[in-house]
This record gives C-alpha cells, structure tokens and sequence, in this order.
C-alpha cells in the first residue's frame, strides 16, 4: 500500500520537474503528468479497496511530531471513497483535455496537478490552518488555469470568481484564527474533543466564520452570481472539475466539521441548502444557455446534498452511519457523475442555445450519454438518485419532516421541467452543423455514463435487498441487451420484443389473480399484439425498442408489486419508457413535455404519500399495508390519487394526454391510450381496494371521486366533439372513456367495479381498434384533419368496417360488448342512487355519439377527395391486430359471461354483495336482466332487414357527384369549408358557452407563467457585476448570523 | 494587544469598503490587499504576549519558561503562509486587470458584465 503523501511528494516534485522535462520533448512531459494521475488514481483505489475489505484507517503524521503538534492527514473509508473519486476524475478530465493540454504551455499540466493535490489535501486533512492553505491551493491554481485562457468571458469570470473566494478566505482565515484561541488547537479532532470550549461568544462567532466561508465556496443562494458566470465561461473540462471535483472536496469540508456546530448552525446550513436548491432551479427556469443552466442545477445539487447530509444528521442518525451515505453518498454520486459528464459534453457541442444541441443526434453513444445523464438529475430508476430519494423520503418521513420532504420535491420538480425541455429540444429540434468527435473527449463521459450504470444497478441491489430480484431484472436485462442490439434492422428487434413480451407473460401469469389476469391481458398479451404493426416501420428504429421494452417491463413490474417501492419503481420505469415513446412523433415535443411534467409532479404525489404511509404504518413498505392506514389517512389516499389520476388523466389532470396521443406515431398512439392509461386506472384498483377494506367509513374520497368521473365523463366527450384532428378526438375520448373507469371503481359496489373492469378491457379493445384503424387511414391519407378527409370507404373497407365496429362497441350500443357496460351503469347508479352523477355520465354517453357520428362519416362517407383517388387499404401487419381485436369484440358481446362471471367471483370476495345472478347466459340484478347473446341475435336480425330493405330499395337511387353540390349565394372563403364534416359542431360550441372554454388548460398555463417569470425576476439580482456580488456574499453572511443568532 | 487587533479589524472594515465602493479595478485590489493586511495584524495579535520574548528554546530561554515566557508561535507561522498566499492572490488579480484591460481597454468594474441572469 503506497502511503497518500506521495501524492503531494509527487505533484510538488513534478511542479519543479515538468518545466525541465518539457525542454526536452512535450510527450515526455505529457507522460509524466498522466502517468502522476494514474498513480493517485491507483493509490486512493488501492487504499479504498482495502479499507473496504476491513483494513485500518491510516493517519498520517508529517514533521516528525503526533497532532496537534503537526498536521496530520487521515485516510479513512470515506476520505478514501472521495479521493479515488475525484483523482479518478482528474484522470478522466485530463483525458478530455488531451489536445489542450499538447498545444499550451506547459504551465497549464502544473496547475492541473496542483488542482489535483489541492483537492486530495482538502479532504485528507485533519488540520483547521492546513485545510485553509489547500483550499488556497485549490483555488489559486484555478483561478490561474482560468487566467491562461485569452477569452474575455472567461476572464471576467475568473475576477469574479477571485474576488469571491478571496472575500470567503478572509472569513476562513479569521475564524480559524479565532478558533484556535478558543480552543487552543488547530487539529480538528482535538477540537472536536474539546467541543465545550467553542461555547464562548468569541468561539461561536470563529466557529460561524469557518462554516460560512466553507458555505460560500459552496455557493449558497443568493451569494453565488459569480460561480453561475464560472460555470458559464470557462472551459468544459476545467469546469467539470470545479463543478464535481472541486465542490466534492469543499462537501467533504463542510461535512468533516458538522461535529463541531451545534443545532443552530446546524439548521442553518440546512436552511441553506434547501433554499439554494430550491431557487437555483427556480431561477434556472428561463435559462437558455446550456453550461449556465447546469451551473444552475450543479449549485441546486450541491444545497440539496448539504441539506440532505445535514438534515439526516439533525434528525439523529450517526454521521458515519450506512444510512446517512446510502442517501447523501447516492444523490452525491449522481451529481458528481452527471455533472461532470454534462460539462464534458457541453465542451463538445459548443453551442450558446439549447436548442443547438440537437446535434447531439448524429452521435447515438452521446445522444445515450446525454439521456442518461439527465434521467439521473430527474432522478428516474434506474440510476442512483432514484434509490437515493426514495430512501431518502421514507426515512425523513418516517422522522416526522414533512416541511423538508415538501421543498426537496418541489424543487427536484423544478429541476425535472428545465431539464426535460432540454432533452425535449435536443430529441426534436432542427440542427445545422455537426461537431468534431475525438476519441480523447468522447472517453471520459462513456466511462463515466457506465459507471452511473453500474452504480444504479448496485444501488437498486442495496434497496431491493431481500426480493426476488430475478423477476425484477429480467426485463431490464432484456431492455440493455436491446440498447445493445440497436443496429439490427426493426423486424428482428421487433420479433424479439415480442418474443420476450410474449415469454414474460408466460412467466408471470401464474403469479397473477383476479383483477390482476384482467390488466395482465390488457397489458402483456394487449402489448403483444399492439406489438404487431411495428412491422410497417423499414429501416432500424433506432432508440424505439428498448423503450417500448421499457414501458412494458414497468407494466409488467406493477402487477407483481407487493411493496410500494417495487410499485414506484415499475411506475417510473413505465413513465420514462413511455415518454421516450410520445416524444417520437413529429409534432410531440411540448406534448411529451406536458405528458412528462404531469408524470414527474403525479409520482412525486405519490412517493410523498408512500412516505406518509411508511411512517404510520410502522416503517412498513408492504402494499397490503395501505389498508391499515391509521392517521394522515385522507392525506396519503389523495395524494396517492393524484398520483394514479395523472395517469388516467381524469379531468383538471388531463391537459397533457389529447396532444401525448394525438401526436404519438401510428403504432404508439394505440399503445399509450389503450395500455398506458390502464396503469393509472391499476394504481386507482389498489387504493380503492384498500380504502374498501379499510373500512373506516371514509367516504367522502369515493363521494367526490364519483363527481370526478362523472364530470370527466361528460368534458372529455363534450372535447372530443369539437375536434378536427382524427387522432385527438380519439385521444379525447379516451379521456371521457377512463372517466366512466372512475365512476365505476367510486360507486364502491360489486357492479360498479364489475362494470369498470370489464369496461377497462373494453376500452382496451376498441380504442386500440379505433386508433389503428384511424391511424392507417392518416398514414395513408397524410392529414389527421377529419374535413381533408372523405368517402375512404371504397378504398379502404376493411379500416371502415374496423372503425364500425369500434364505434358500436365505443358508444355502448347494442349489440356489441359496450352495451354490457351501460346496462350495467344504468342499473349501478340505480342502486347506489347517485342519480345526479348518474345523470351527467348518461349526458356525456349522448355527446360520445356526436363525436362517433363524425368519426365515420367524415372519414368514411361523403365525397372522396381527388388526391386520394390513388389511396390503398392499410398495410397487413395494421390490419391483424385489428381484426384479432374485432374477433375478441364479437366474442365478448356473444358471450359476456366469459369475462364477466370470473370477474364477479373475485370481486365477491371484496363485494359480496349486489353480484350479477348469472341464469343460461342472462345476468339478473334487482332492477331486470339482460342477456347478451339474445340481443346479439335480436339486433343482427333487425340490422339484416333494414339491410336488406335498403338493398332493394335503393337501387334505383341517382348518386351525387362532385359538381353536384351547389353553393346558393355563398363562397367558400377557405377550402375546408366545402367539407361538411368541418367544424361539425360548431352550434353546440356556442350554444354551452362557458362550458366550452377551455378552463383547465388556463389554469396550469397560468401556473407555469407564475413560476417563469418569478424566476425571471429573481434571476435578475445576478448583475453580472462583480462588486454587486461582494456586496451579495456580504449581505448573505450578515443574514445568516442574524437568522442563527438572532443578533 | 487590544489596541493591534482593534487597528486590524479597522484595516478590514477599510478595505472591504474599498472593495465595495471603489469602481476602478486596480483600486479594488488594493481594497483586497488592505484587508490583508489588516488580517495579518489581527492573527500577529492573538499570539502577542507583553513583555514575551522569541520561541527560540536555547541558553537564554530553557524549555520549562518557554510556556510562561515566550510568545505563541503558532500565529507568527501561520502569517507568514497567509502573507505568502495573500502576495500569490493578489499578484495574480493584477495579472487579472492587466488581461481585461488588454482585452476591453477599461478597468472599471461595471464594464465587464456581459455575463449575467
């Protein structure tokens, strides 16, 4: 084992030496100073191995004297974890900068190096005076790495930053002074010891000085406008030293003192953090520059650690505990390794705007890299800060934090709507130029973007500890093995979806009951064959199948859920499977962005409400558990419903699915509207189960969630009506459609769940029907607008009669399947007497077949345009799926019985009362009976002779042409007005007034403005000039002492 | 030594103020290196003992009076690193001023703020 002083003997031997070799060859001099990372590298990894595997921790001694005499530095556990992590970056780093550093001076290798050692010694020392002269070090090297550049920016930057830092180490240096006339040392453990003799007024003042200074190095809101500028302007590698490296060691500072404040400061620096990360992704809303925009979101990471790291140790956990690194050492490294990777990239592309970066795109590795990375930052499984938050969440809450839980989520909220604009911007936006790739640059982020991998994969074996982990990591060893394959042509990686789809299912249906074999159809054997039309797509596809793989592995991971994390990680996984999926379409990306947002803030709702039910329920993360809630119940059942609801887009919630749906591709658009909202609707089953078996006479949750669907029943339909997009208006519907789910699962009887069930399947059924059928005619026709469309019938029947079929069964009228629903809704409201709520959901069933109507007869009927004299029927693999689902349609209404009587049994169980009495295939309530196959019969029968009558009839009818229509004394000022079908219902826009404006969109809008432009406002405290930000850090540490002190 | 640390603490306040209100680039420098020395002042009279003599243990000073008798020499060490680092700092903020001004031809502070928001 190499003793770490090497590591300085080694940086101040090469500071003198460089110079001289460099006379001789720059590849010497190159060598050396890579061979000198290398070398820390191998002694901090060597130390860390070993320290893991149980050997002692190693104080170093220096001049020949024992502390406090002399300095001495210490090498434990953890200062060994932060050392090979930041010398492993100097490595990587230095790589990056490769070709910068063989054209520059010599210099630059030495004040690199000193970087390095500067930060080794930050966190190696155990000496108060000692730490002041390495963080001088530190920062008198980077302040001249910045210097060398000629770019004024960077410059201007640098002075600030100068000044900055020169301000904090007057402060450092006058409370270490102070310190050690208090304590007498300046050995920090002999402080620690000797704790008592701080509690003078000199000591706490010293004490306070030492802890702010370190604070401002760490940038704190709103002292910080310089390290923004920093961030901003100067060069990429550096930078990701200084965002990673140096804020690493200055963490480690700040955590190796905690012992030493007491509970005052120790507030303090939580208070701090939290406020820093809250606003600096509040200001970073507006950002349109990229590398100030991760200067941003690295000051809010570096709060959020602080705080969390703080918070953990307030709320009485052991400083070294596992727990306390679990958490902080997890959102640590997500930051550290996202940051960096980040910064990397940003030195590649070069570009000021964000949306330039969609350059990203001709590169798939960094195009990879890039999505990693930010996924990490949102904090989405499978990546270390996603195990992190959620340990972290249980564990506050199960301390009673609810306050520091609320703003940790509210600002990770803010952090996920910049970000994802920017992945949004980067998937879908023009680019010009491409960037230079060289392998020196590109290196460093792929090992650092594996490493982010490998280390979620690590944490998820930490948090899972204890599952069958097998069933869970199949389908994501399936999803990498498919990132791999990515080069395969799309018929092979869709066969193999399928396939796999296909063995999954036969893996977990045996572990599947009741409801559960309902969604395990829908999701699994629906997802099979929604699979299916995947084979009109030529070419490769890329970055389609292992997100496709990815929504599906999270549906399947719901179903076999029995903890609330193994639900929430199944529910994230789906969510960042499918937005990838939504963001596909040519149109999607403010709708994926929408869909995204709606998805972060509802699973936030959640992880808080799974919170609250770990700390009342005995720290118990079993599902089963939600039925035993005993306090904060009606808080953990609402926001577990906001959660789910998100989903299912009930109304107030629902603004992101019309344009997620609509605008999704042909294949996607069935996948997202009959699978994907199935979740939320899974989700809704559990709670409602549980708030059933509860049995705790809460009622007023199902009361008002009745209201809900009845309402969203009657908007979504009334919405889809006026819509001129074929696909929307499908997608609006689906809206309206989920709302009858809802209704149905908060009548809380047997037939109410009975009807909402079977209806979930239903509407699985004909929505994907409808959206495949629709989705063929407009990838024939190319318009989604209804009025561009007409008399397809003759050239694509069999879409037409798909379409048919799909409205018959859509709007519930005999004899197909929907009809069982409305029979059974009818006789559900009757019983329960809701006959108000009953009232709008029967209005709303009326406004489905306005939209229905004109689904068809726009499309189908009428006139044929002249450009679509040449249109074919949709292609084969569109049209199986199809009419698979018109056979399971046909045999559902024939025989409801099939579904409908397993269904009942298992509800009996939950509801034994008011169960469907089954008779020779009629199903008796107390109102009447209605038997399915009878009324298949009777209306074929009535339909064959009214047919036939027609047939007959008809045939001496004129048929009108196209010149045949006359326009008496008006002119058509724009082409879509000689369609009939446009603008439809236009008399009922006007006639519901108010009804009609479109409220809930407003709202959020307003929303969204509130939060841009207070960030707007705020932001602009940042002058840019240099003395106004003195005077920031000045104001900053009088406010603090006089909020920790109070004066 | 009450009356060193009150000059020092006065030579901070000074020069910070400088820091503050001076517009000029050059000037602020001076304002950084005032406090300085004003810290430097401060951390020289913290060890300072009246009438003490020199830490150097030989034949006029024996080990056992050394703790009665002779001033603290930590903070004696400690300034002469602080006045080392100060000089590094404050050499490499004119380096600083002199490449602005090379650049944009101006030394006021309020000129160079196109980085912002």
């Amino acid at each position: 084992m190499v003793d770490p002083i090497y590591i300085f003997v080694i940086v101040l031997g090469l500071a003198f030496l460089l110079s001289l070799f460099d006379k001789l060859s720059r590849n010497l001099s190159l060598f050396l100073f890579f061979l000198a990372l290398a070398s820390f590298v191998y002694i901090s990894g060597s130390w860390f191995i070993s320290l893991l595997s149980g050997k002692e921790e190693l104080i170093i001694f220096t001049a020949g004297f024992k502390p406090p005499v002399s300095i001495n530095l210490k090498m434990g556990l953890i200062e060994a974890f932060f050392t090979s992590l930041t010398n492993f970056l100097g490595l990587l780093s230095a790589i990056y900068l490769f070709r910068k550093f063989r054209a520059e001076a010599v210099y630059s290798l030495i004040l690199y190096l000193m970087i390095i050692m500067g930060i080794n010694g930050l966190i190696m020392t155990r000496d108060l005076f000692n730490l002041f002269v390495f963080l001088e070090i530190t920062s008198i090297a980077t302040y001249s790495m910045i210097g060398i550049s000629s770019d004024l920016k960077s410059l201007t930057a640098g002075f600030k930053y100068m000044i900055a830092g020169g301000i904090a180490s007057v402060f450092l240096l006058i409370g270490t002074i102070y310190l050690y006339r208090s304590s007498g040392t300046l050995n920090i453990d002999s402080m620690i010891s000797s704790v008592g003799l701080l509690t003078t007024k000199t000591g706490i003042i010293a004490l306070f000085l030492v802890i702010i200074a370190i604070m401002i190095e760490l940038k704190p809101f709103p002292a910080n406008g310089w390290a923004l500028d920093v961030y901003q302007s100067v060069n990429s590698g550096v930078v990701a030293i200084i965002a990673s490296g140096i804020s690493a060691a200055m963490l480690f500072v700040l955590f190796k003192l905690t012992p030493l404040m007491n509970e005052n400061l120790l507030t303090a620096v939580a208070g701090i953090g939290l406020a820093t990360f809250f606003f600096s992704n509040l200001l970073a809303l507006k950002q349109e520059n990229p590398k100030r925009l991760l200067g941003y979101s690295s000051i809010g990471q570096i709060g959020l650690i602080m705080t969390v790291y703080v918070v953990l140790i307030k709320a009485g956990f052991i400083r070294d505990s596992q727990i306390v690194w679990l958490i902080s050492g997890g959102l640590f490294l997500n930051h550290f390794l996202a940051k960096a990777g980040l910064f990397w990239l940003a030195g590649i592309i070069k570009k000021e705007k964000l949306s330039d970066w969609a350059s990203l795109r001709t590169s798939p590795i960094l195009l990879f890299a890039f999505g990693t990375f930010i996924f990490a930052l949102i904090g989405l499984p499978p990546f270390p800060g996603f195990f992190a938050k959620w340990q972290l969440v249980m564990t506050l809450a199960a301390k009673g934090m609810i306050f520091w839980i609320v703003i940790i989520l509210l600002g990770s909220f803010l952090e996920a709507i910049y970000l994802l604009r920017w992945l949004g911007k980067v998937l879908k936006r023009e680019f010009q130029e491409k960037f230079a790739i060289h392998f020196s640059r590109i290196l460093p982020i792929i090992i650092f973007m594996l490493l982010i991998l490998v280390l979620g994969a690590y944490y998820s074996t930490l948090i899972f500890a204890g599952n069958n982990l097998n069933i869970l990591y199949l389908p994501m060893l399936f999803v990498f093995l498919l990132f791999i394959l990515d080069f395969l042509p799309v018929w092979i990686k869709n066969t193999l979806t399928i396939a796999a789809t296909a063995c999954y299912s036969y893996l977990i249906f045996p572990q599947l009951a009741g409801y559960k074999n309902i969604f395990g159809v829908i999701f699994l054997i629906g997802g099979v064959l929604l699979l299916i039309p995947g084979y009109i797509k030529k070419g490769k596809r890329m970055g389609f199948y292992p997100f496709v793989a990815m929504m599906y592995a999270g549906l399947a991971g719901l179903l076999i859920s029995k903890t609330t994390l193994q639900l929430f990680t199944s529910w994230e996984i789906m969510t960042l499977g499918s937005y990838i999926l939504i963001i596909r379409g040519k149109k999607s990306e403010p709708h994926a962005l929408s869909y995204m947002l709606f998805s972060v803030g509802g699973a936030f709702a959640m992880l808080l409400g799974f919170g609250l039910l770990f700390s009342v329920n005995g720290n118990s993360l079993a599902l089963d558990s939600l039925a035993n809630v005993s306090q904060a119940v009606g808080t953990i059942y609402l926001l577990l419903g906001l959660g789910f609801l998100t989903k299912m887009a009930s109304i107030g919630l629902h603004i992101w699915l019309p344009g997620a749906h609509g605008e999704a591709e042909t294949d996607v658009s069935p996948m997202v509207s009959a699978i994907l909202l199935k979740a939320g609707m899974f989700g809704m089953i559990i709670l409602m189960s549980a708030i059933h078996s509860a049995k705790i006479g809460f009622v007023s949750l199902p009361y008002s969630l009745g209201w809900l669907g009845a309402i969203t029943v009657f908007l979504g339909n009334l919405m889809a009506i006026y819509q001129e997009d074929a696909k929307r208006l499908l997608a609006y519907s689906s809206v309206g459609n989920l709302g009858y789910v809802l209704f149905g699962l908060a009548l809380m009887t047997h037939l109410g769940w009975l009807t909402s069930i079977t209806y979930a399947l239903n509407h699985f059924l004909f929505k994907a029907l409808l959206f495949l059928a629709i989705g063929g005619v407009v990838m024939r026709v190319k318009t989604k607008n209804m009025y561009e469309m007409g008399g397809l019938i003759k050239k694509m029947p069999l879409s037409f009669i798909s379409v048919l079929i799909g409205i018959i069964a859509l709007s519930g009228v005999p004899p197909l399947s929907g009809f069982a629903g409305k029979w059974m809704i009818y006789n559900v409201v009757l019983e329960k007497g809701w006959y108000f709520q009953g009232l709008v959901v029967i209005i709303g069933g009326l406004i489905a077949f306005l939209y229905c109507f004109r689904l068809i007869y726009a499309v189908f009927l009428g006139q044929l345009k002249d450009n679509h004299r040449q249109v074919k029927e949709a292609p084969i693999a569109l049209l199986i799926p199809q009419y698979i689902m018109i056979f399971a349609i046909m045999l559902f209404s024939v025989y409801p019985g099939f579904i409908l009587q397993p269904v009942g049994d298992f509800l009996k169980e939950l509801f034994p009362q008011g169960a469907l009495i089954w008779n020779e295939g009629s199903a008796f309530t107390q109102f009447g009976y209605w038997n399915g196959g009878l009324i298949f019969m009777i209306t074929g029968g009535i339909f064959a002779i009214f047919f036939l009558l027609l047939f007959f009839l008809n045939r001496k009818a004129q048929k009108v042409k196209q010149f045949n229509i006359v326009y008496a004394a008006e002119r058509p000022s724009r082409p879509e007005l000689t369609h009939v079908g446009y603008n439809f219902f236009a008399h009922y826009k006007k006639a519901l007034g108010s009804l009609s404006q479109p409220y809930v969109t407003k709202f959020w809008d307003t929303m969204s403005d509130l939060f841009h432009s207070s960030g707007d406002f705020v932001r602009r405290l940042y002058t840019g000039n240099g003395q106004t930000y003195i005077l920031h850090i000045l104001l900053f540490v009088l406010a603090v002492y006089y909020i920790t002190f109070g004066g | 030594m009450l009356l060193i640390t009150i000059f020092g603490f006065a030579l901070i306040f000074i020069g910070i103020w400088g820091m503050l209100t001076q517009k000029n680039i050059i000037k602020m420098i001076i304002g950084f290196s005032i406090v300085d020395t004003g810290i430097h002042l401060v951390i020289l009279s913290i060890g300072f003992r009246k009438e003490g003599t020199a830490p150097i243990i030989d034949a006029t000073l024996s080990k056992a009076e050394a703790v009665s008798r002779a001033i603290d020499p930590i903070p004696s060490a400690l300034v002469l690193t602080a006045i080392v680092i100060g000089l590094a700092v404050t050499a490499l903020m004119l380096v600083y001023a002199f490449k602005m001004y090379e650049k944009k031809g101006s030394l006021q502070i309020k000129d160079f703020k196109e980085l912002k928001w």
